[in-house]
């Protein structure tokens, strides 16, 4: 159970889910006029690790809800593993592990009650329960809290509660609806490690609206942008998409600034200069920022700007330069759609 | 009913673990045993009619916290886990949600069983001070007072399951249960509502007359029985119902 190389069809399972552990397909839902998920299309690998990028209201709560069996679709399908989630939703279920944003526990009680009580609801044999619960609260750093009362527990604690929950019956899919939210950068970077490593035995979505969080744990990323995919992809091939982005910067005493900006736009390499920030207070002079943009090969520009400074006589105190984020892509589609949609939608 | 008795395992600890149970517990028995006293000293000592009033036929303290007490146990079961997200959870365990109500619904009425219980305790105090009970009569008082506790436990979680707060879920439930109760014996006994078939149908609903027309008198007879169970399944399929029109509004 759980291991990416399970190729084993469950008998009656149609052949192309073989690969494919979730597929969705024209998944939409409405609540009452607005339209939450718009049409969303995607399938997930076995063992992929996917994550769901939208900011708040994008419907990456709402269709999760719709694959863990919670929420019934308006229209569209999903199949988990071959299975309807609608008409085989109790199979369905059993092969979900599901953290909700909102990390529901029974605060009243101990932290090993609750994984035992998860394991007689995925009914597990007693003994396999309490294995499971040592190993998975091993596995979380809280099996020192085993006894502890979950109410009293911190924000993080309780978070890493809930994803024990969750692992507890070995799911095939895992489905984490903003794991990290509301924990401490430190929390924050456990509980990566930990999803990093649970990437490694079964599939797992998850969800974030902070962009760093995504990169650091999912080679895959679908941006959701007002309840429809606005990009499916690598970050990699997300980031490739955004063509001329590559920002250089250049932080230098250059004398005169028209002059220079002058010298920077007439580099070939460079396609557009912008003056971000003067600093005259520094001992060598004042010193002018400038954000250079380039299409091609970042070096080029770079070692133009270098001999540039040598032949101007600068005083360079920084060249540097940042490949596109996602950030700025997710910024751009953002802009897009908004500008393309502004007429007929307001809100979201 | 998948994966009933987990939820009513978790149920009954959850309500074992919360002080509004114990002190029901307490208050409840202390009260019966107050007014077991009081009627004892009032009928000359009649040990069996004592157990009449108690498990059935006194207003006070029985027929107040059956009406009351079940609405108390269920308001939160469906209401505050929709709100903090429990319900959730539950909802997308491989468990039914036929199997979520009847295990709450059960936890519940465990519970007032219990209660009851403590009554049955009151005979084992008087039979040591040697007036034994009628046994027979005092454990079909008990099943009786069950069966009608699990009614309203699963009526309780119906509105439970209606309403967003757990407030408002008790104040309807024992609105209804006041009506149950009631409603039957206002459209048998009032004058201008004098029309065959609506009093029929009130004596076909009276749960009044079927608790103390044979649980209460020691008969134990299966349509009687069989009322119970039939409103009760009825209650609770209402109650699914709510809880899965939950899922369509999110």
């Amino acid at each position: 159970m759980g291991e990416p190389a399970a190729v084993e069809a469950p008998p009656g399972a149609p052949i192309p889910s073989l690969a494919h552990v979730i597929t969705v397909s024209h998944l939409s839902r409405r609540f009452g006029s607005n339209l939450a998920v718009d049409d969303v299309t995607f399938r997930l690998e076995r063992g992929e690790v996917v994550g769901f990028l939208g900011p708040n209201g994008a419907g990456k709560t709402t269709t999760m809800r719709m694959l863990t069996g919670f929420l019934p679709p308006s229209a569209g399908t999903i199949e988990i593993d071959g299975l309807d989630v609608l008409r085989d939703s109790l199979a369905v279920r059993a092969k979900i592990g599901y953290l909700p944003e909102s990390v529901p526990l029974y605060r009243e009680h101990r932290v090993r009650e609750m994984l035992l009580f998860q394991g007689r609801l995925r009914g597990l044999a007693r003994a396999e329960t309490r294995r499971r619960a040592s190993a998975v609260l091993e596995r979380v750093g809280l099996a020192d809290r085993a006894r502890s009362l979950i109410g009293r527990l911190s924000k993080g604690q309780r978070q890493r509660v809930g994803l024990a929950v969750a692992l507890l019956a070995e799911p095939e899919v895992l489905v984490l609806d903003e794991p990290t939210s509301g924990l401490d950068p430190l929390q924050r970077m456990e509980v990566r490690t930990l999803i990093r490593e649970l990437s490694r035995e079964r599939t797992v979505l998850l969800s974030s609206h902070i962009l760093p969080e995504i990169e650091a744990v999912c080679p895959r990323v679908i941006i959701l942008h007002r309840g429809r995919i606005a990009a499916d992809g690598t970050q990699e091939q997300l980031v490739s998409q955004l063509g001329a982005e590559t920002r250089v910067r250049l932080e230098a005493a250059t004398g005169d600034v028209d002059v220079a900006r002058e010298a920077l736009v007439a580099l070939s390499a460079a396609d557009d200069v912008t003056l971000t920030g003067v600093d005259a207070r520094a001992g060598n002079g004042v010193f002018h920022a400038f954000e250079l943009s380039c299409s091609g090969d970042p070096h080029v520009l770079c070692e133009a700007i270098g001999a540039l400074a040598q032949r101007s006589e600068w005083t360079v105190r920084e060249l540097s330069w940042q490949r596109p984020t996602l950030e700025r892509l997710f910024a751009r589609i953002a802009f897009e759609l908004d500008a393309e949609r502004k007429p007929t939608r307001e809100s979201a | 009913m998948k994966g009933w008795t987990a939820i009513y395992r978790r149920e009954l600890a959850g309500l074992f673990l919360s002080p509004l149970a114990w002190i029901l517990l307490c208050a409840g028995t202390l009260v019966n045993g107050i007014f077991f006293l009081l009627v004892l000293g009032s009928n000359g000592g009649e040990v069996n009619s004592a157990f009449v009033y108690l498990l059935g036929s006194g207003v006070l303290p029985f027929w107040l916290l059956v009406v009351v007490l079940p609405p108390l146990l269920t308001m939160r079961m469906i209401s505050e886990e929709s709100r903090s997200g429990m319900l959730e959870f539950l909802l997308t365990s491989p468990v039914s949600d036929v199997g979520v109500v009847v295990g709450k619904a059960l936890a519940a009425t465990t519970f007032l069983a219990l209660l009851w219980l403590t009554t049955v305790g009151f005979g084992l105090l008087v039979q040591a001070l040697g007036a034994p009970p009628d046994w027979g009569q005092l454990a079909t008082q008990w099943l009786g007072a069950t069966l009608i506790s699990g009614l309203f436990c699963a009526l309780g979680l119906v509105f439970s399951a209606l309403s967003s707060t757990p407030l408002l879920a008790a104040f309807l439930g024992i609105l209804a249960n006041f009506l149950v109760i009631l409603a039957p014996q206002y459209v048998s006994s009032v004058r201008w509502l004098d029309y065959a078939p609506l009093r029929g149908l009130a004596r076909r609903v009276d749960v009044l007359q079927h608790f103390q027309g044979s649980f209460l008198t020691g008969a134990l007879d299966s349509a009687h029985l069989v009322f119970f169970l039939a409103w009760t399944s009825a209650a609770l399929f209402l109650a699914v119902r709510v809880v899965e029109s939950r899922r369509w509004l999110g």
